[in-house]
């Protein structure tokens, strides 16, 4: 079967890594994957075609942004794929009621624009699968994790590159700033002498989009580029999504945080898995029941909330303690969360 | 017949007057006839729906890509109307081999950003049914359906004769009328202003009356896009008015205060023999047309009387000789508009997409 995937594509953000992995897979189960567009030149292996008619399936993957082909297009594929053989993957939960965290962070910003999402995906058709871990709150969705661990990405320590931070996070600031402000800082600062760099790796950690609002709610990019400066944290350059993993492996601790409302809609994002590949201690800001959801009960000692200061310091002291929390978390991983099981999945899903 | 066009409908350009005669001929001859999608305040007369149960034809009538209804219009459409119920009408020649005249051309990707293949898997998504407004398409595997057409109750002034007709003919603010904007016409254009130019004293100044004749615009110019030229000397020099563009319901009225309205067709449409929204509209006016035409296209189209519409080698004595002879000139006008009534009418086009409807068109059936 081939399956072309319909997605904003760029190489350091999104769905990027995982589609790469999808496509790496497909072919031992006698498939193949591609994106629709054309080749990137800066990530020659992900595969492009926009050879619509060749396939057999279309899956378009959406985030937070209603991406949209060229009309024409998308009226070739329209009409190549009848609605059952369309499926559609909502990574960032638009297909729900209006979900606002704490006055803050939120899957649609009006009724309105979430019309015009429910609008475009039941035109659409198909099945909408979402990456949560949580029942769909719409009985309309299925859950699907999507997102997988790859054990041939683990980093292992002999290869491993030099460490040079203590702490890092490795993500862009996307709706992070309140719990980043709220949460980590204040433990940085309590325990900033005892800790060496600290990296926050990723977009929009110095300044909003140059695009402008076009780019999103204000509110979403906001930072203290100040605070950072007082606390030495460094902001190095997004790195592509082939380079996360080593330059995660750069540093003793590694942070998870998530945005609000996709934790509180118990999404999985590529992140969770990324960062247990990397030769590093992962941290997460999730609370221990997620933590254990996810990654088994091993996880739920690398739960952050409400003891950062306490546990970072930790992890720096007890480093073999905490890589065998985290050999634990991976072996879970690899028995209910490969990637292997995540095409099987896919595929049989599409073959339906 | 349950007709759903399926187009952009701007009242400013391209077919949107077309669109309008459909929706009135329908409804003389009890059809249902509506434009896909929400209502347009700027268009009062246009029925829209999005309601797509009973519909027996859908007319995917194609010029540029914003032709194609946005999400999720486009995705209801094409799996709620199936593909033989549904025929593409390519205005633009799109569906052909890539096409070089002049400056004209049929795809330019950096234009649109798409490219010839793009526009042909397009349309064979949408319908195996591909009619373009030309007696001899080009391809073997596309029909001949001229869309536009004629409405004998549109003529601005209906004369008994040719007689009356020349009678009335004066008091007109210009010489020529040009209605339509500055896309791959300028050549013909300059070519007409510089033959009339000798006539200009006696016969009026001209109007041209339509986007960016006055200068080359700056997109025109950054993007390297040639065929949008103008020559603001010339247009200075021969008194020319260059004016904006007028909606569609103000073009016949325009073109009736001038003696003379050319009608012009672009490169590409010449050459593929296509006929225009104009090609029939400018007869409705209070003028008397000139054919910047060919001489077989005007027989075919037109009928025979319509050639002394056509001028010769010079267009100024052609002028002068309908000054002097004005019920001449008004005689093949009457002439003509008889025959495009007699082969040109919508209630002619409406019977044949309705035979397209009954045979399912999508099978690509041609008319």
């Amino acid at each position: 079967m081939k399956v072309l995937l319909v997605m904003k594509h760029r190489g350091d953000a999104g769905n990027t890594h995982a589609v790469a992995n999808y496509m790496r897979l497909a072919p031992r189960f006698g498939h193949s994957v591609a994106i629709f567009g054309a080749p990137i030149w800066y990530v020659p292996e992900l595969q492009f075609s926009t050879d619509i008619r060749s396939f057999d399936r279309v899956v378009y993957i959406y985030e937070s942004e209603l991406y949209r082909i060229e009309r024409m297009n998308e009226a070739v594929i329209l009409a190549k794929f009848p609605r059952q053989h369309r499926l559609i993957m909502d990574t960032d939960g638009m297909y729900n009621p209006v979900v606002v965290v704490d006055g803050y962070d939120f899957n649609h910003a009006s009724e309105a624009e979430r019309a015009r999402w429910i609008a475009h995906l039941d035109a659409l058709g198909g099945r909408i699968m979402q990456t949560t871990m949580a029942p769909p709150l719409d009985p309309r969705v299925q859950a699907m994790a999507f997102y997988g661990y790859n054990p041939a990405l683990q980093m292992p320590p002999s290869a491993s590159p030099a460490k040079q931070f203590d702490i890092l996070h490795v993500g862009h600031n996307w709706w992070r700033w309140r719990e980043v402000a709220r949460d980590l800082l204040p433990a940085f600062e309590e325990i900033r002498a005892e800790v060496g760099r600290i990296g926050f790796i990723g977009l929009w950690w110095d300044a909003p989009p140059p695009e402008g609002p076009t780019a999103g709610p204000e509110e979403a990019f906001r930072s203290d580029p100040e605070r950072f400066r007082r606390l030495n944290i460094e902001t190095p350059r997004a790195v592509l999504y082939h380079d996360v993993i080593h330059t995660m492996s750069t540093a003793r601790i590694n942070i998870m945080t998530q945005r609000p409302v996709l934790r509180r809609l118990k999404h999985l994002t590529l992140k969770y898995f990324e960062i247990f590949c990397a030769d590093t201690i992962p941290l997460l800001m999730l609370d221990a029941d997620h933590a254990e959801a996810v990654y088994g009960p091993a996880g739920r000692e690398l739960s952050l909330p409400g003891a950062v200061a306490r546990k970072l310091l930790d992890a720096l002291r007890r480093p073999d303690h905490y890589r065998a929390v985290v050999e634990d978390v991976r072996r879970h991983l690899v028995a209910n969360f490969s990637y292997d099981r995540r095409v099987e999945e896919l595929f049989a899903v599409l073959q339906d | 017949m349950k007709l759903l066009l399926v187009t952009w409908v701007d009242p400013w350009v391209r077919s949107v007057s077309t669109v309008h005669k459909y929706v009135a001929a329908g409804r003389r001859q009890g059809h249902d006839i509506a434009i896909y999608g929400e209502p347009n305040a700027h268009l009062p007369a246009l029925p829209f729906t999005t309601e797509l149960d009973g519909v027996d034809l859908a007319v995917f009538v194609m010029q540029v890509a914003a032709d194609f209804p946005d999400m999720p219009y486009l995705a209801r459409v094409l799996d709620g109307i199936p593909r033989q119920r549904r025929l593409v009408i390519d205005l633009w020649g799109r569906f052909n081999d890539t096409i070089r005249l002049e400056h004209d051309f049929n795809h330019l990707q950096k234009m649109d950003g798409h490219a010839g293949w793009e526009w042909e898997e397009a349309f064979q998504a949408v319908s195996d049914t591909i009619l373009q407004p030309t007696l001899a398409p080009l391809r073997p595997n596309v029909g001949s359906f001229l869309f536009h057409g004629w409405d004998p109750g549109s003529v601005a002034k209906p004369y008994r004769d040719a007689r009356q007709a020349a009678a009335a003919w004066g008091g007109k603010a210009y010489g020529a009328a040009y209605v339509g904007s500055n896309w791959q016409r300028w050549e013909q254009v300059r070519r007409f202003l510089e033959g009339y130019a000798p006539a200009r004293e006696r016969v009026g100044p001209v109007c041209l009356a339509g986007w960016d004749w006055s200068a080359r615009p700056p997109w025109a110019a950054a993007m390297g896009i040639m065929g949008i030229d103008t020559d603001p000397t010339l247009l200075a020099r021969l008194g020319v008015e260059a004016h904006d563009g007028v909606r569609f319901d103000e073009v016949v009225g325009l073109l009736g205060r001038a003696r003379f309205a050319p009608v012009i067709h672009r490169p590409l449409f010449r050459h593929l023999g296509f006929v225009t929204n104009r090609t029939f509209e400018t007869f409705y006016a209070d003028s008397l047309p000139v054919l910047m035409l060919p001489r077989d296209f005007v027989a075919a189209i037109y009928g025979e009387a319509a050639l002394t519409l056509v001028p010769g080698d010079s267009i100024a004595a052609y002028l002068d000789d309908a000054l002097s002879r004005p019920a001449v000139y008004w005689d093949a006008v009457l002439q003509t508009r008889s025959h495009l009534e007699r082969h040109h009418s919508y209630a002619q086009r409406l019977q044949q997409l309705e035979a397209l409807a009954a045979g399912g068109a999508g099978a690509g059936g041609a008319p």
